[in-house]
């Protein structure tokens, strides 16, 4: 009887172990900026949740879009810079995985979310996976300047693809969404899964 | 309240654009040239082209791979735009295995294109750039491998040719429709590949510093064309946008073959190398265009609806930073 919550309990505690800094920092050679962008598109690990949020901000309409679009590398940058500045990489490992799998959820279920919670769910991504970027790049003796290029293409991948769904107009092509967003939940599953059999 | 919110904007405006123009300052991309050409069983010839006259002086030397020397004294050359070293290099068991190294390059955002022409015939094209700035000599490159190096450069010219790039996006700023975009960056691209075309193969040139100075004021030229056509106000540039692309696109295109010409090329690879290097530029150039086209749609559908202080801000960016690189790179010439 006594097995399940302790089970529970000890997943929930490696959950909790603060990660190893680490991320796909690469050397463009075409300096910090370009290294920060090539970064973004690299990294399965930011690069999904960021699409899954422009997702979910795309199918609550233009305001949340509009609203996730600015918050994310907003809060991305100062997460950023706040975890460069301190330079450990205090959260814990499962923050990917429970990204993947809360914004999956909630794009796969298109429930409609009121526009003040879609930009506080891109604030608390941006702020926890930036300082992730910003701890990796510290440890690394980089460049901040990287969490530009990073931000920068933040932007850019929100911009379109929250766009692309407003745009949307067939309930096919919502649907198509709405599946994407499954894989992305099962993606942060299969990662939470490994993270807590301690594969990662 | 709003006067200091109006204050802040505009102070982060200029110190945006500093960051961006001294960014810029910083990147030269003029590439370096190493050539071994195998006269001898174990004896190479050597010259190697190091970029000078820009704005930044790139400090990088080639080492010499272990188990080889100088069999003849090198020789210095000053000419316009790089210093020449010609010697004969004497290499115990060949350049089979050895690793060659640019030193200094890591710290660079240029690159260094080593040609090796053996003896038996093969040719050995390497690319090395900040990131790789070492190579094991020893393996043949095939033509595809050559050929990408070129077409690399040329992606990586415009990249980091932060003033091209502002100026295509001054000329997106100021066309009305679709067509006069298609027309515009047609004569842009028509323009500048001419130049490029003449001054790779050498029949006309263009000092750097002074070409630098005039590619800025084209961009310094922008500026007020921009803020008019947010006005809503006409100009001859507003009417025939493309007929400015086409005159200071021959001005470019001068700058773009400063990446190919700084390497004095051997001739018969100058046309497999101009016209790479010029698609990888036109390539860079597309994305960037079909970005901007992306971003500004993306922006429409989301309905963002920018404060008119952040509209014109494009436009005072431009002829800000355009004014700057003008009296930066005019100060440069005295």
């Amino acid at each position: 009887m006594m097995r399940r919550p302790l089970a529970a309990i000890a997943g929930a505690a490696l959950l909790l172990v603060p990660g190893i800094a680490h991320a796909h920092l690469l050397n463009t050679g075409l300096g910090p900026v370009y290294d920060g962008i090539s970064h973004l598109f690299l990294s399965v690990e930011d690069l999904l949740p960021v699409a899954a949020m422009a997702l979910l901000a795309g199918l609550n309409g233009p305001v949340a879009g509009r609203r996730a679009l600015f918050a994310l590398p907003a809060a991305w940058l100062a997460g950023g810079f706040a975890g460069y500045l301190v330079a450990v990489a205090i959260l814990p490992t499962g923050i990917t995985a429970l990204s993947l799998l809360v914004l999956g959820i909630l794009t796969a279920a298109d429930r409609r979310i009121r526009p003040a919670i879609v930009t506080a769910l891109a604030a608390a991504l941006g702020l926890l996976h930036g300082w992730l970027n910003g701890a990796a790049i510290a440890t690394a003796g980089r460049e901040a300047m990287e969490l530009i290029g990073i931000a920068g293409a933040i932007l850019v991948v929100a911009a379109l693809v929250s766009a692309l769904v407003v745009s949307l107009r067939l309930s096919w092509a919502r649907i198509a969404v709405r599946v994407a967003g499954s894989w992305i939940a099962a993606t942060g599953l299969l990662l939470l899964g490994w993270t807590l059999s301690g594969r990662l | 309240m709003r006067r200091y919110l109006r204050t802040l904007l505009r102070a982060a405006g200029l110190a945006l654009a500093s960051a961006i123009a001294g960014a810029a300052c910083a990147h030269e991309m003029r590439p370096g040239y190493l050539e071994l050409r195998e006269a001898e069983p174990a004896t190479y010839a050597l010259l190697w082209k190091r970029p000078t006259g820009g704005e930044v002086e790139i400090q990088i030397a080639p080492v010499i791979p272990d188990g080889c020397s100088f069999a003849t004294r090198d020789r210095q050359q000053l000419t316009p735009g790089a210093v020449l070293v010609r010697g004969t290099l004497s290499c115990s068991g060949g350049l089979a295995g050895k690793t060659l190294r640019i030193d200094g390059l890591d710290i660079t955002v240029t690159d260094v294109l080593v040609r090796i022409q053996h003896a038996d015939g093969r040719l050995e094209n390497h690319l090395l750039r900040p990131a790789t700035p070492s190579v094991t000599l020893g393996a043949a490159t095939s033509g595809l491998e050559r050929a990408r190096s070129y077409l690399q450069l040329g992606v990586q010219h415009i990249l980091l040719g932060v003033d091209h790039l502002l100026f295509v996006l001054g000329l997106l700023l100021i066309v009305s429709d679709r067509w006069m975009l298609v027309k515009t960056i047609t004569a842009f691209t028509l323009a500048h590949s001419i130049t490029l075309a003449i001054a790779t193969l050498g029949y006309a040139s263009a000092p750097l510093l002074p070409l630098n100075a005039a590619i800025a004021l084209s961009i310094l030229f922008l500026g007020p064309e921009i803020v008019r056509a947010w006005r809503g106000e006409t100009s001859f540039t507003i009417r025939h946008p493309w007929v400015v692309a086409f005159a200071f696109g021959l001005l470019h295109g001068f700058g773009f073959a400063s990446g190919l010409t700084a390497m004095g090329l051997p001739r018969a690879e100058i046309p497999l190398a101009l016209l790479l290097f010029n698609v990888g530029v036109e390539l860079g150039q597309i994305a960037f265009v079909v970005l901007v086209i992306l971003l500004e749609r993306a922006f429409r559908t989301l309905e963002i609806h920018w404060p008119r202080l952040i509209e014109a801000l494009p436009g005072y960016t431009v002829g800000s930073l355009g004014a700057y690189w003008t009296i930066q790179r005019t100060a440069l010439l005295f």
